[in-house]
């Protein structure tokens, strides 16, 4: 199962402005310097620094010993990152498909402020429901698979 | 955190990832943040000068552990504040990072020596590399008995062979 611990937005200055996942794992105050912490060392400081060649736009992919950290940046600014098992797959799909959902829930509507955080219920419903999905499918996949098996084996 | 087996150079080095030159470059650091050796074979765009970038490499590192370390979602016992001092092979670590532009692939041994690799983006897995080079390390630089603890590595035969192994795997 491709498990997605958590999820977090931070805006273009560098602040978190929205967190998905299990609450009890991590408190309010760490995932605020976890935010920002990879905000600094994503953006235009250190790694485009480090970049041996021209044009980087910082880090896309993480990889640590128990888990992986994608990361997706808006043409704004805004940084979308997922932490996931190690070797989730199509997890790119998943940050541009939350980005869809952050522009139609979040900036259209009419009652948020820019920058602040992110206090949409649409948005939390609809969020919710694409990384269930993404398990959801995960599994129809694996059914489907043990079935054909099943089926060729008879 | 693995532990290497023995010291000897394993028989076989690991299979190519991907053929062509696509090294960048590779820092070793030790324990202290010391930079023991800079090697450069592919490097248009340098925004520093060579100790700034060094610095900026290990803080880098530094700040990465540190970060995986207090994310680490696995383990649910108290992971103390972020950016608590870790001994090597402490906490959780990572093993690569990729941007558009490039790949960096680390690894830190028991005694904490920091091997780092840069490539090209698309190189695949290259732990069992960097093992081998720290193989090399210890073949060549700390079983030279000329070679002092801790100060910069001069060993022309480590350099030669290091090229020639980075040459072949990226």
């Amino acid at each position: 199962m491709a498990a997605i611990y958590t999820l977090y937005i931070i805006r273009k200055s560098g602040g978190l402005i929205y967190y998905y996942g299990s609450a009890g794992r991590m408190d309010t105050n760490d995932s605020l310097r976890v935010a920002s912490l990879w905000h600094s060392m994503h953006a235009n400081a250190i790694s485009q620094q480090l970049s041996p060649v021209s044009g980087c736009l910082g880090i896309e992919l993480l990889q640590a010993d128990t888990f992986d950290l994608h990361c997706f940046q808006s043409l704004t600014g805004a940084k979308f990152f997922v932490v996931c098992e190690s070797g989730a797959q199509h997890m790119e799909n998943l940050l541009k498909f939350v980005y869809e959902l952050y522009t139609d829930y979040v900036l259209k509507n009419p009652f948020y402020h820019m920058e602040m955080p992110i206090h949409c219920e649409l948005f939390d419903i609809n969020l919710t429901q694409a990384v269930e999905k993404d398990r959801v499918a995960f599994w129809a996949d694996e059914i489907h698979i043990q079935l054909l098996s099943h089926f060729y084996s008879d | 955190m693995q532990f290497f087996g023995g010291s000897e150079i394993s028989p076989s080095p690991p299979a190519p990832t991907a053929s062509g030159n696509n090294g960048h470059m590779m820092y070793v650091f030790n324990r202290n943040g010391v930079c023991l050796l800079y090697r450069e074979w592919n490097r248009p765009l340098r925004t520093l000068d060579a100790q700034q970038d060094h610095k900026l490499m290990f803080g880098l590192l530094f700040s990465l552990k540190s970060l995986t370390a207090k994310m680490d979602p696995t383990s649910a016992v108290e992971k103390g504040n972020l950016g608590m001092p870790q001994l090597p092979g402490q906490g959780c670590s990572f093993h690569s990072f990729r941007t558009n532009t490039y790949k960096l692939s680390f690894m830190e041994s028991p005694s904490g020596i920091k091997i780092i690799l840069v490539t090209h983006p698309r190189t695949g897995d290259l732990r069992e590399s960097l093992k081998y080079i720290y193989n090399l390390y210890v073949e060549y630089v700390v079983k030279n008995p000329l070679y002092t603890p801790g100060s910069p590595i001069r060993c022309e035969l480590f350099n030669t062979t290091l090229d020639q192994y980075v040459r072949g795997i990226a």
